[in-house]
């Protein structure tokens, strides 16, 4: 048995080539989909969405290309791939990608667990300038899978007062509602 | 009092795919900020291994059946937009279509490789795989779907139960095993990067030259290179004994 390492392990300088589609799938495929989960906001669209990019862009991939000129291809590519998504559900974009800001450099690494920090950032972004209780709600019910009813309780209130508070709260972080509309 | 924008943050809350609907300017920035918040939950950032494995087979598919055109490489250093710059369509030419189609009729036998089904079944199962793939039928009439047949690999009397035999017809090349009295063939090709498999020591297994990877005699994967994604299992090949000789079904020798 030889040396079961090949790739993942030094990390390629965007200017060096991968060795073969499988070292770009294995490269890239938690980055495409973090991406994709993060513009969509749930799984299965996230799945379908980072399928539709890899069967489409990996064909007319040259073997040669620098990391880096794939990773731009595999982002043109979703970006394309997500806007046709939002215009097949809600006739809006929703979400883009706007290739000139992201990069998958910036999407984690696979199997690293480096992501709190980011994660905490944006959500600062979203809750801050919400009240107390706009931000418990959503706390409790995007980030930690509380139901209604156990955030009611939790919060103390009825489950109608807590579906009232969830609503005010997004519309809130959506930057709708403006101060003077408390709840 | 559900309205549509309702129903579609709460699916995101259940990590659920939410359903299609007319929105508003409003609503589209409260789905905005739902998707943030779903995506920012803890137990949404990584894939499943099974999406990551299904995928990887999908695209290798994909990969084998069309060599990369040499001529449709991304060139490098357009300042304009990326996505117009590339020929996503090149790798569809009628060239490389025929050759997805012959690859597939090769992928779709080894799937059908249970034993019941041979020549007929498969040319079934490829017009489906096909048909539902690409609207353009010019690659189906070009396919020629009959070009495998059943080869004589082995006498059934060479095979003892529990014993192995490595086989080579060209195209195809795996391993025949007899276990519980029934005979069996697998690819004998690795399904990280196609090296040729090789039996192991105690005849327990096979293993890969190339970066170890080990497979079962039933083909089952059993241990990856390291930062490889889960391996498919060998395919199988389909198998019979006819007339005291073992065969495979496998494409005819040019």
């Amino acid at each position: 048995m030889e040396q079961p390492e090949r790739f993942g392990q030094p990390r390629p300088l965007p200017t060096a080539a991968y060795p073969g589609w499988e070292a770009i799938y294995a490269d890239n495929i938690e980055r495409i989909y973090r991406l994709m989960y993060a513009k969509v906001g749930n799984r299965q669209d996230a799945e379908d969405l980072t399928s539709q990019v890899f069967l489409t862009a990996l064909g007319p991939l040259r073997a040669t290309a620098s990391v880096g000129e794939v990773r731009s291809y595999l982002l043109a590519t979703a970006r394309t791939v997500l806007a046709a998504h939002w215009r097949a559900t809600l006739g809006h974009q929703v979400t883009v990608i706007d290739v000139d800001v992201v990069s998958l450099e910036d999407v984690s690494e696979p199997g690293r667990e480096e992501r709190a920090g980011r994660t905490d950032e944006r959500i600062g972004a979203i809750l801050s300038g919400l009240t107390e209780r706009h931000r418990a709600i959503l706390t409790l019910r995007f980030l930690r899978g509380y139901s209604i009813k156990a955030a009611a309780a939790e919060l103390g209130v009825t489950v109608a007062n807590a579906k009232v508070l969830q609503h005010r709260a997004l519309r809130r972080a959506a930057g709708l509602d403006k101060e003077g509309d408390a709840s | 009092m559900k309205r549509p924008i309702d129903r579609y943050v709460e699916s995101l809350l259940r990590r659920r795919r939410p359903a299609d609907f007319v929105p508003t300017e409003d609503d589209i920035a409260i789905a905005r900020a739902a998707i943030d918040l779903a995506a920012a939950a803890p137990d949404a950032q990584r894939p499943r291994e099974a999406f990551v494995e299904d995928l990887r087979r999908r695209v290798a598919d994909r990969q084998d059946a069309a060599p990369e055109p040499a001529s449709a490489a991304p060139r490098s250093g357009g300042s304009g937009s990326p996505a117009s710059a590339w020929p996503l369509a090149s790798a569809w030419s009628p060239a490389a279509r025929r050759i997805r189609g012959r690859r597939r009729f090769l992928t779709a036998t080894a799937l059908t490789a249970t034993g019941v089904v041979a020549g007929v079944a498969g040319v079934a199962v490829d017009r489906a795989v096909t048909g539902s793939e690409s609207p353009a039928t010019d690659a189906d009439q070009e396919l020629t779907p009959t070009i495998g047949s059943w080869q004589t690999v082995a006498g059934a009397a060479d095979l003892a139960e529990g014993a192995v035999l490595p086989f080579d017809l060209g195209a195809v090349s795996g391993f025949l095993r007899r276990a519980s009295g029934r005979v069996q063939a697998v690819s004998g090709i690795c399904t990280h990067q196609g090296c040729r498999l090789h039996l192991d020591t105690p005849g327990d297994g096979f293993v890969c030259p190339c970066h170890g990877a080990t497979f079962s005699l039933s083909g089952a994967p059993l241990t990856r290179p390291h930062g490889s994604s889960p391996l498919p299992a060998l395919p199988r090949l389909p198998v019979r004994i006819e007339g005291g000789n073992v065969q495979v079904y496998a494409p005819n020798q040019a």
